[in-house]
């Protein structure tokens, strides 16, 4: 899957290694990246071009994060905003979004996991509803809630239901380990138990039972990705 | 005996003794230096007369002097009443108090004073190494920020040797660990200051114990172990639900974990007299009983052997037992060896 349009982010980070590396990963996957080193050319910048989303570390030199932010949206500029953090605090993200910012990435975060949130940001409000999901033989149904592979009716947990909705929303994409625990469990940090790999193992063999292709894959370190059997 | 009661006696005593001496000597100086001048008749009375006088008056004045010298230790000790208070009320969270001075140079507003400078001099180095153990997680987070990207960017990257890939997702793996831990540090340090704010609303916590305990049965059904969840009391309590989800699922995950193969983890919830009690018993090889008071403690990982089989880093059950400490509860755990391990939390009904 590629991006129809290439998306523009600007990328506000004084740590000249991480924004070296965000930057290359961004163009490797396909997005034209601008960066800053704080927050006045940032401020600078964005009054001169639109950009399709920033990627906005807090802690900057001289004007901070959630500053910069909240004069973005003083000045009606309203390109999504994901926030970087190194502190990671659950206050510190209930902040960020109060003053205005899409979303939330503590640090150190998976970079498949800031393209996801990216693109999702990218795709804000023009998501489309459809309630029957389908990658290759395997279909799952939002509303009446099945899942079936080849026709043969899948049982799943509610839980289980929720990872493979997650999954197939972003086919071919890692999800990681975070994002899972995010968006299937409802936990703003990581509580430090192998639970996510105990689901996804149990989804896998699901799903893959009796199948000589697998779709369910470990990316180890990174995530879990789902995509057509090879 | 108190110190007041101790100095009370003496005093008393010493007055008694004063008071005798004060009679012989009077009773030497009129009676029996006299005593050749003094008609036979009145030499018998006089003492008598003496003895009777000197209990009428001396007795209210002794009672006087008893009463009067309890009180006056009662006021004399009272800063050293304050002070003992005081250090009893100090623990580590709350090293900024200090107390009033009298400000009258006494020996007592002195020995406040240094006081009062020892608890700053506490507060500061437990200060120091709190912020110490913050800015060294806040620092460490950046280098791993980076060692993460380049990591992933040299595994997406075509030309990297294949041989290759395994190394760096093992590493990519450790680096996930290692920053699970410097997040967790981080969160019990700024706990430990009292800096870990919750956010308190109505939780329904048999919806929370039922939720872990379907995690526990995922997690346990390799290994054959089996969840039963023998009572689950409809209970609402008062409490910051991410924290207390946490909670539980750590309690079974750690329920899980060190248990044996085909074994059992007996879940309840139970409304009781003065709150709700949660326990997770697991059987297993158990705690022994000299390490039981160290479970809670960060980096705790039991014996040798049981460190060798488990992944986890030791600060699951030093962050839960904080989560419930700062919802005003207790945590304690009991384990006979070689068989079950029991884990009560106590939590306070809300209002």
């Amino acid at each position: 899957m590629t991006s129809i349009r290439c998306m523009r982010v600007l990328v506000v980070e004084d740590q000249k290694r991480t924004a070296s590396f965000i930057r290359k990963a961004l163009l490797a996957e396909g997005f034209a990246v601008d960066v800053a080193e704080d927050g006045e050319t940032a401020l600078e910048l964005t009054g001169a071009t639109t950009f399709d989303a920033i990627v906005l570390d807090i802690m900057l030199p001289g004007r901070d994060g959630l500053s910069v932010l909240r004069l973005l949206r003083e000045r009606r500029i309203s390109t999504p905003v994901l926030l970087l953090s190194a502190r990671g605090e659950t206050n510190e993200r209930v902040e960020g979004l109060n003053a205005g910012a899409d979303d939330y990435l503590p640090k150190p975060f998976v970079l498949e996991e800031l393209f996801a949130r990216l693109r999702a940001l990218g795709r804000r409000g023009g998501e489309q509803a459809s309630s029957v999901l389908r990658v290759a033989d395997l279909t799952l149904d939002t509303v009446s809630r099945t899942a079936r592979r080849s026709g043969r009716l899948i049982e799943l947990s509610a839980r289980e239901f929720r990872l493979l909705e997650l999954l197939m929303r972003t086919p071919g994409r890692v999800c990681s380990r975070m994002m899972i625990l995010e968006k299937v469990w409802d936990y703003g940090f990581d509580p430090g138990t192998n639970v996510v790999e105990v689901y996804v193992s149990r989804l896998r063999d699901k799903i893959d039972e009796g199948k000589a292709s697998k779709m369910l894959h470990t990316v180890r370190g990174v995530g879990y990705v789902l995509k057509e059997a090879q | 005996m108190t110190i007041r009661t101790r100095l009370t006696f003496w005093y008393s005593g010493m007055l008694v003794a004063s008071l005798l001496l004060m009679s012989a000597v009077l009773y030497y100086e009129l009676v029996y230096e006299h005593r050749a001048e003094v008609p036979a008749q009145q030499r018998e009375q006089t003492p008598k007369q003496m003895a009777d006088i000197i209990f009428l008056y001396g007795a209210p004045t002794l009672i006087l002097l008893l009463v009067g010298g309890w009180f006056l230790m009662r006021r004399t000790l009272a800063p050293v009443t304050a002070l003992t208070d005081a250090a009893e009320r100090v623990h580590a969270e709350n090293l900024r108090h200090r107390l009033t001075r009298s400000g009258n140079q006494d020996e007592l507003d002195r020995l406040t004073g240094v006081f009062n400078d020892m608890l700053g001099r506490l507060d500061e180095s437990f200060r120091r190494i709190r912020s110490f153990t913050l800015h060294a997680s806040h620092e460490l987070k950046t280098p791993l920020t980076i060692l993460r990207g380049e990591m992933e960017t040299l595994l997406r990257d075509a030309k990297t040797h294949p041989d290759h890939h395994e190394a760096l997702e093992g590493m990519l793996d450790e680096m996930q660990r290692m920053a699970r831990i410097v997040d967790d540090l981080a969160l019990l340090t700024k706990a430990g200051a009292g800096q870990a704010p919750l956010v308190c609303e109505p939780v329904r916590l048999d919806e929370l114990v039922r939720e872990a305990c379907e995690d526990a049965r995922i997690l346990g059904e390799r290994q054959g172990i089996t969840i039963e969840l023998v009572a689950c009391d409809a209970v609402t309590v008062t409490g910051d639900r991410h924290r207390l989800r946490q909670l539980f699922l750590n309690l079974a995950d750690n329920a899980v974990k060190h248990n044996e193969p085909s074994g059992r983890v007996t879940v309840s919830l139970r409304r009781v007299a003065d709150g709700t009690q949660v326990e997770f018993e697991n059987t297993g090889s158990g705690i022994a009983p000299d390490q039981l008071p160290l479970v809670f403690d960060p980096f705790f990982r039991g014996t040798e052997a049981q460190r060798a089989k488990r992944d986890g880093c030791g600060l699951g059950l030093s962050i839960a037992q904080w989560i419930v400490h700062a919802h005003g509860g207790t945590v304690a755990v009991t384990s006979d060896t070689g068989n079950l391990t029991t884990i009560t939390v106590t939590l306070p009904l809300s209002d």
